[in-house]
């Protein structure tokens, strides 16, 4: 299988002025092509962080990102635009729509600066939203609204999705409606995608669990068999 | 001390929006400023005023009239209600000093032996001349101060022909001549204009006055209504070409004060409303957003057990110290501008004295009305999130409600959607915002306007109506035969008679004293001027009056006014007004110059020419026009131009300057505090967008274009304002001597708005810089 990304010795030090905090100290991944990544860990343990390298939001401190050829590491800043823009896909845990836009417009805000993408309709219709595009966030739940969010992440046509905390803020049973709209997307869409949590009941939905803790990776675990989201209870 | 954790957190809160306080401190300053520099001069010129009109005693009735034996002023001092009067010798004349060519005129008074009892004089320099001295004299310290003068300075005065050298043996100053202006100009001008004092035998002997006198003036008992003594005092004066008798509020100085003062007061209080109703909404703005960021530690510290009022006293607190940094800059600053008005203002008005201070009421009223104004703008903000229940507090904010736009049209791009949303969703917010920049906008399009008025003021006045060289007045009626004398000199190539008489000119219950000029009807150099400027002929029947002046009577074309002519048949005649006169200085009546000498019963006389004179031979032109004793007073015009200019320039382009940087601060104040709060507002939002792959320049667009929406919806609005501001400034300094023609010339227009604009950008480019730095990762994290 060929990797979208993978990283070397990937270092993370924030400098808090007296103290030095070190987020990652030194991780190696990758993550394949139509892959589900969950990456689990206690608070702190370095797995936003790494998320949010990988997603070319922050630059590592050491070490080397590669998405495909490209080195993240080395990236301007307006590259790193151009390759969210066109490559990555994200949803919060708070969602972040743009409350001044629908359903269908905050997937268009996507869809309009993306190159192929798919109709904004059309992805609303992938998370089960077909009836609710003209609603305005407000107007909407909290697991419809992190719905809108995956439409918004995935119009675009991703090559990786990256999910940080996706059901952080819902009750199980939408959290759930939630992570099938991400399952659903993975394997139709094929995206590599990756999933923050701390919830370890998540991780059977994946088809790798990284375990971090510490700034490190503690170890891997590959399920022989992705559970469906329906199947997951907490 | 130690501080209380909550004093520490207010300081660090003021600290971490010290850009926005700073706006708002600034906004805040610039009211408090206007203030205190309008208030303070102002209740400095009032208290110097009553304090030297009692000191040097100020007459409560004036009365001119031609001569009079010096027995008369007993039969007014019997009048009920007349304390003290006082007669004397005034004579106008002519001045030469060594070394200056032009034409100067003068007003010689007649010091009485005993000395004065009113309109006493203040002494600068010198002494007093000599009881027995016949050829000394003392001057006003304008004219000392613009020749540089000092006692012992000689002066060549010609009194009705008769030359005479006078010592100068003091400098003087009186609250008669605060405003020392020549009779017919525009401004006050200390090189052509001087007022001298000599004793009043030489005087009268010069004067053909011995025994008589051409000037009365008196006190009244305090609460007597001097208006009863009118009447009276005319009728005892007629006889002896008595010009009307009329109280302080038509005397120059007082009458020119009085407007000054009023001038003054606008300014105390329509500035100062204006910016601190805009530092009001801004602290409403920016207070409003501190509640909503720190909604949560509000709920936690009313968790903790603090009161309601104790959170909304700490809010306001920081509200309170807002108006503080405000107020001290702004009484700083307003002292400074007051003080340096103060100087501009006496060198214009020649008070004696002028004690120019920081009154402690003006300095409270001015930190009790913007602390006012902020505590208003502030307090609906601090009640309603102090008041919020803990529990509904802590949760999170729900996403904003948000409605389609009715300006939206298909093809619309999302960032520009949010923009049209964001502005219909808070039409209020949004509208103050627009109204602050309109307002800034304003004060600059007025700013501008009066430079443009006066300019118009000159061009219709001095280049339209008046475009003589030269005016010589004579000291009484001569036959117009003068004139061929005049046309003989070298180089004057053009003179034109005219006849002004004193008048009383009466419409209905209504009447006004003023002079009555007879104009030829073909004239060139005074010519009279329709509402579109242009030129007409003088209609050989009928009266034309100044259109302020048929306003005042109530009067229109066609409607009969009475004119009694106050000099010389003293005939009463009922004449019809054929049209108005558009003049901006001054308020005059004209009929033909033929049609009043008929009316006065005279031949073909005149009292006054104007000339025409070849530019390169002006110097020898004065010479040859001194030599004639029938001259009253020669006025030069370019001279009128050149010292209107300069009194106006200086005080103008200072005004305009600080006018400047006042309407940039709100502009600045308010488009930085609506630009920086949106970005509070919707950092989050921004940072999404940022995460979702939009550019830096596609993120700013969305702020910046909801700026720019604003102000440029502002822009067009500031400047009809500003024109409405321009025409009620104009209609307020509607004056008997003066109109302020409403004109913004296109410049003004573009200046103002150009200023906006800077300001703008100005405040974008430090707001793009924040946008720069958004935090992505920390604002994702965050919930609002």
């Amino acid at each position: 299988m060929q990797a979208v990304f993978h990283a070397h010795g990937v270092t993370k030090v924030y400098d808090m002025g007296e103290v030095q905090v070190h987020a990652l100290r030194g991780v190696d991944i990758e993550l394949f092509a139509g892959e589900m990544m969950v990456l689990l860990g206690p608070s702190g343990s370095g797995k936003s962080t790494l998320l949010n390298i990988l997603g070319g939001l922050d630059r590592a401190s050491g070490g080397h990102v590669f998405y495909r050829d490209f080195d993240l590491t080395t990236a301007s800043d307006s590259q790193l635009t151009q390759y969210r823009r066109l490559h990555v896909g994200f949803v919060f845990q708070f969602y972040n729509l743009i409350p001044s836009l629908t359903a269908l417009e905050n997937v268009a805000a996507v869809t309009e600066i993306a190159r192929d993408p798919m109709k904004p309709e059309e992805a609303l219709d992938l998370v089960g939203l077909a009836d609710r595009r003209h609603h305005f966030p407000s107007q909407l739940s909290g697991g419809q609204q992190q719905r809108v969010a995956i439409a918004r992440a995935i119009a675009k046509r991703p090559t990786v999705l990256l999910c940080d905390e996706p059901t952080g803020a819902l009750d199980s049973e939408t959290g759930v409606l939630v992570l099938e709209a991400i399952d659903r997307v993975n394997r139709e869409l094929g995206s590599a995608t990756a999933v923050i949590t701390h919830n370890a009941d998540i991780a059977g939905m994946a088809d790798r669990v990284v375990h971090m803790s510490n700034g490190n990776i503690s170890h891997i675990d590959h399920n022989q068999k992705r559970k469906q989201p329906r199947e997951l209870h907490w | 001390m130690t501080l209380s954790a909550l004093n520490r957190k207010l300081f660090r809160d003021l600290w971490a929006v010290r850009g926005q306080v700073i706006a708002i401190a600034l906004v805040l300053a610039g009211g408090i400023a206007t203030y205190v520099m309008a208030a303070s001069t102002l209740r400095a010129m009032r208290d110097t005023q009553t304090r030297m009109y009692r000191e040097f005693r100020f007459p409560d009735l004036f009365a001119s009239l031609k001569r009079a034996p010096l027995s008369l002023a007993s039969r007014v001092r019997q009048l009920p209600g007349i304390i003290e009067v006082e007669t004397r010798t005034a004579a106008p004349a002519n001045i030469s000093l060594a070394g200056f060519s032009q034409p100067v005129s003068g007003l010689i008074i007649g010091l009485p032996a005993s000395g004065p009892i009113l309109n006493l004089l203040h002494l600068h320099a010198g002494r007093l001349p000599d009881p027995n001295a016949d050829h000394e004299a003392i001057v006003s310290d304008g004219f000392a101060q613009a020749h540089k003068l000092n006692p012992g300075f000689r002066l060549d005065v010609t009194i009705e022909g008769r030359r005479q050298t006078l010592t100068v043996v003091g400098i003087v100053s009186t609250p008669e001549f605060t405003y020392q202006i020549a009779p017919g100009s525009l401004v006050p001008d200390f090189t052509t204009y001087c007022i001298l004092w000599m004793n009043a035998k030489p005087l009268q002997a010069s004067f053909r006055m011995t025994g008589a006198f051409n000037q009365i003036a008196a006190t009244v008992s305090p609460g007597f209504p001097f208006e009863n003594l009118f009447a009276p005092l005319d009728s005892l004066l007629r006889p002896y070409g008595g010009l009307g008798a009329h109280a302080r509020k038509e005397q120059v100085s007082h009458r020119f004060l009085t407007e000054e003062f009023k001038q003054l007061e606008m300014m105390a209080t329509l500035f100062p409303a204006m910016f601190l109703s805009v530092a009001a909404f801004l602290l409403n703005v920016v207070v409003g957003r501190l509640m909503t960021t720190q909604r949560s530690q509000i709920a936690t510290l009313k968790a903790f057990g603090y009161t309601t009022s104790a959170i909304a006293w700490h809010f306001l607190k920081f509200t309170l110290l807002i108006v503080a940094i405000g107020a001290v800059i702004g009484i700083a600053g307003g002292f400074q501008m007051g003080s340096g008005m103060a100087r501009l203002y006496k060198d214009v008005y020649r008070f004696p004295y002028l004690e120019y201070g920081l009154d402690w009421r003006v300095t409270l009223f001015a930190f009790a009305i913007s602390a006012l104004a902020a505590m208003t703008g502030a307090l609906f903000a601090v009640l309603k999130a102090s008041a919020e229940s803990p529990a509904v507090a802590m949760q999170p904010a729900n996403p904003g409600h948000y409605r389609r736009a009715w300006l939206e049209f298909p093809g619309l791009s999302q960032p520009s959607r949010m923009i049209l949303r964001n502005i219909l969703r808070r039409p209020v917010k949004c509208s103050l915002s627009l109204a602050g920049i309109a307002l800034s906008t304003a004060i600059l399009v007025l700013g501008g306007f009066w430079i443009d008025a006066v300019d118009f003021m000159v061009f219709a006045q001095l280049r339209r109506a008046q475009t003589e060289d030269l005016a010589v007045t004579f000291f009484g009626p001569v036959s117009s035969r003068a004139l061929y004398s005049l046309r003989s000199i070298p180089g004057v190539t053009l003179a034109e008679p005219s006849r002004t008489v004193s008048a009383r000119i009466r419409f209905e219950h209504r009447s006004f004293r003023t002079g009555l000029q007879g104009l030829e009807p073909s004239a060139t150099l005074r010519r009279l001027l329709d509402d579109r400027l242009q030129p007409f002929e003088v209609p050989s029947q009928g009266l034309l009056l100044t259109g302020h002046l048929a306003t005042m009577l109530g009067a229109k074309p066609g409607d009969l006014i009475t004119v009694e002519l106050l000099e010389g048949s003293r005939a009463i005649r009922t004449l019809p007004l054929t049209a108005t006169v558009n003049e901006y200085i001054g308020i005059s009546a004209y009929m033909r110059r033929d049609a009043l000498n008929r009316f006065l019963r005279e031949s073909d006389v005149t009292t006054s020419a104007n000339l025409r004179v070849d530019p390169n031979r002006l110097d020898s032109v004065y010479s040859r026009l001194r030599c004639i004793p029938a001259i009253a007073g020669i006025a030069v015009r370019s001279q009128a131009l050149q010292s209107f200019y300069k009194t106006l320039a200086a005080q103008m382009l200072t005004f305009a300057f600080f006018n400047t940087i006042l309407a940039g601060t709100i502009a600045v104040g308010v488009v930085y505090n609506t630009v920086r709060i949106a970005l509070s507002e919707r950092s989050r939002e921004l940072a999404s967008l940022r995460v979702l792959g939009y550019t830096r320049g596609e993120v700013a667009y969305i702020l910046l274009g909801e700026l720019a929406l604003v102000v440029f919806s502002a822009l067009p609005l500031g400047l009809w304002l500003g024109r409405q501001f321009s025409a009620y400034f104009a209609s307020t300094a509607q004056t008997e001597l003066f109109r302020i023609p409403v004109v913004v010339a296109p410049g003004t227009y573009a200046f103002s708005a150009l200023v906006i604009l800077l300001s703008t950008l100005l405040s974008a480019f430090i707001v793009g810089r924040q946008v720069n730095h958004l935090d992505l990762v920390e604002v994702l994290k965050a919930r609002e």
